[in-house]
């Protein structure tokens, strides 16, 4: 079958170079660019409800792989502030929604549509409310830029010729088929990871998102520098580390975006007394 | 015997939780006695020069090195070792042992994973889902919190993206 195929090719290959093209395969070839077209014009208009479907399906599948913390005080408390950071950046009106995973890993997940997730491990390393607000606006910026569904689109998406996005968009999830390629190109995002320069962007955007929602914008690079003292080969960091860019990266790229620009806001508030008494610190 | 061994482990454990708060600079940077640009200049922190980390103050890390303590732009310095941290994770990895062994309150990491096989054997979990949005906090539930603890809204624009040309020339 591969030889016949091989074979199929060769004659195709020889068709196009020798022969002169002919209007039955100029109209064919019109017609796989159209169809392109349509599929890649299908997958960059999802609706906002649609978004809020795929992250609500996204999310239910990090869920599946670590539930939530049993604590409601902790889990509303992560859902006001992130509501309010989340109040500072594009898309204020959205239906967000915050949790603590309980998972010893160090890592944080957002979702499209307004899902953010972020482990009990990475809560634990974080020292101040300003810190977590950091981190939380660094997945709101994912979710205001739409990186996931750039990645399920220009990686995943297309496996074998297949348009999970634009199949998503034409046909809905309620076809079994389609259901399944959308978490397997989710899964597939999580593994892999975002474009690094989205996670740069994130960065970037993240500690202005704070900066405006009154805190101090250091509070992201003060998390990074406290990975990057972690044990590289910590194996509760290796999800994050093949994610992301190295810390010291992301770092060197703050410090260059930064500069002195956002030194005035730097006195902004550390955190509310909630935080201390939620994460349980005192 | 086991005693030398004990106090050679409590020798590489101490040794680590200090090394935990080193790092080195990045490029030449001034050393202030306050944790403000015109703050009296303490001295000159060479590039790449080892500090040790001791308190932070905004942008502001309080640092202590063979050219003297006092306060560096926090972007200035990178924590871990300056070759990459790569020949002491053994060590490490031992520190994060004894500590979650001796402490209750000390965090193991890697100890309930949400790791790649996790993630790819995750079914979705819809009750849990659910469990989430009943979570959900409105816009004035965000600004009654934000009152409270004195938040300040800023203006502020998005920072440009620096040149794809290299480090900061600074």
């Amino acid at each position: 079958m591969t030889s016949r195929a091989a074979i199929a090719g060769s004659i195709l290959a020889f068709a196009l170079a020798s022969a002169p093209v002919s209007a039955q395969f100029r109209f064919d070839l019109n017609r796989i660019i159209d169809t392109a077209k349509t599929l890649t014009q299908a997958s960059a208009e999802v609706s906002e409800s649609q978004e809020v479907d795929i992250g609500r399906q996204y999310a239910a599948v990090l869920l599946g792989a670590a539930p939530l913390v049993r604590d409601p005080e902790l889990q509303r408390y992560v859902n006001t502030l992130g509501r309010w950071v989340a109040l500072h950046a594009e898309r204020p009106a959205l239906a967000w929604h915050f949790g603590v995973l309980d998972s010893d890993n160090v890592n944080a997940f957002a979702t499209p549509g307004g899902f953010v997730l972020i482990t009990k491990g990475l809560l634990a390393r974080t020292r101040s409310e300003a810190e977590l607000a950091n981190v939380l606006a660094h997945e709101i910026a994912h979710v205001v830029k739409k990186h996931h569904l750039n990645a399920i689109r220009k990686g995943a998406g297309m496996q074998a010729g297949v348009n999970i996005l634009g199949d998503y968009v034409a046909q809905g999830s309620r076809n079994p088929e389609i259901a399944r390629r959308l978490v397997s190109g989710m899964k597939e995002v999580m593994l892999r990871g975002l474009d690094q320069d989205d996670e740069l962007e994130a960065d970037r955007m993240g500690v202005v998102i704070a900066a405006r929602s009154g805190y101090d914008p250091y509070g992201l690079p003060a998390v990074l520098q406290t990975l990057s003292a972690m044990n590289p080969q910590d194996s509760g960091l290796a999800l994050l580390f093949a994610t992301h860019p190295a810390p010291g990266a992301r770092l060197d790229a703050l410090d260059a975006a930064m500069d002195a620009r956002l030194e005035r806001h730097a006195g902004s508030a550390r955190g509310s007394a909630e935080f201390e008494r939620v994460t349980r610190r005192k | 015997m086991k005693l030398r061994l004990f106090l050679l482990l409590f020798a590489f454990a101490a040794g680590i939780a200090l090394a935990q708060d080193a790092g080195y600079a990045v490029r030449q940077t001034e050393l202030k006695q306050e944790p403000y640009s015109d703050a009296a200049t303490a001295g000159t922190l060479p590039e790449r020069a080892q500090v040790k980390i001791v308190a932070r103050q905004g942008g502001w890390l309080k640092i202590e090195s063979a050219s003297g303590a006092g306060w560096v732009r926090m972007l200035a310095i990178r924590t871990g070792a300056t070759d990459g941290a790569g020949g002491d994770s053994g060590l490490k990895q031992l520190f994060n042992v004894a500590r979650s062994g001796s402490s209750g309150t000390a965090v193991a990491t890697g100890v309930r994973g949400l790791d790649k096989e996790r993630i790819r054997n995750a079914q979705p979990n819809t009750a849990e889902l659910a469990r989430m949005e009943q979570f959900a906090a409105s816009q004035a539930d965000a600004e009654r919190f934000a009152s409270g603890a004195g938040l300040a809204v800023q203006t502020i624009d998005y920072l440009p993206a620096p040149d794809s040309a290299g480090p900061a020339a600074r």
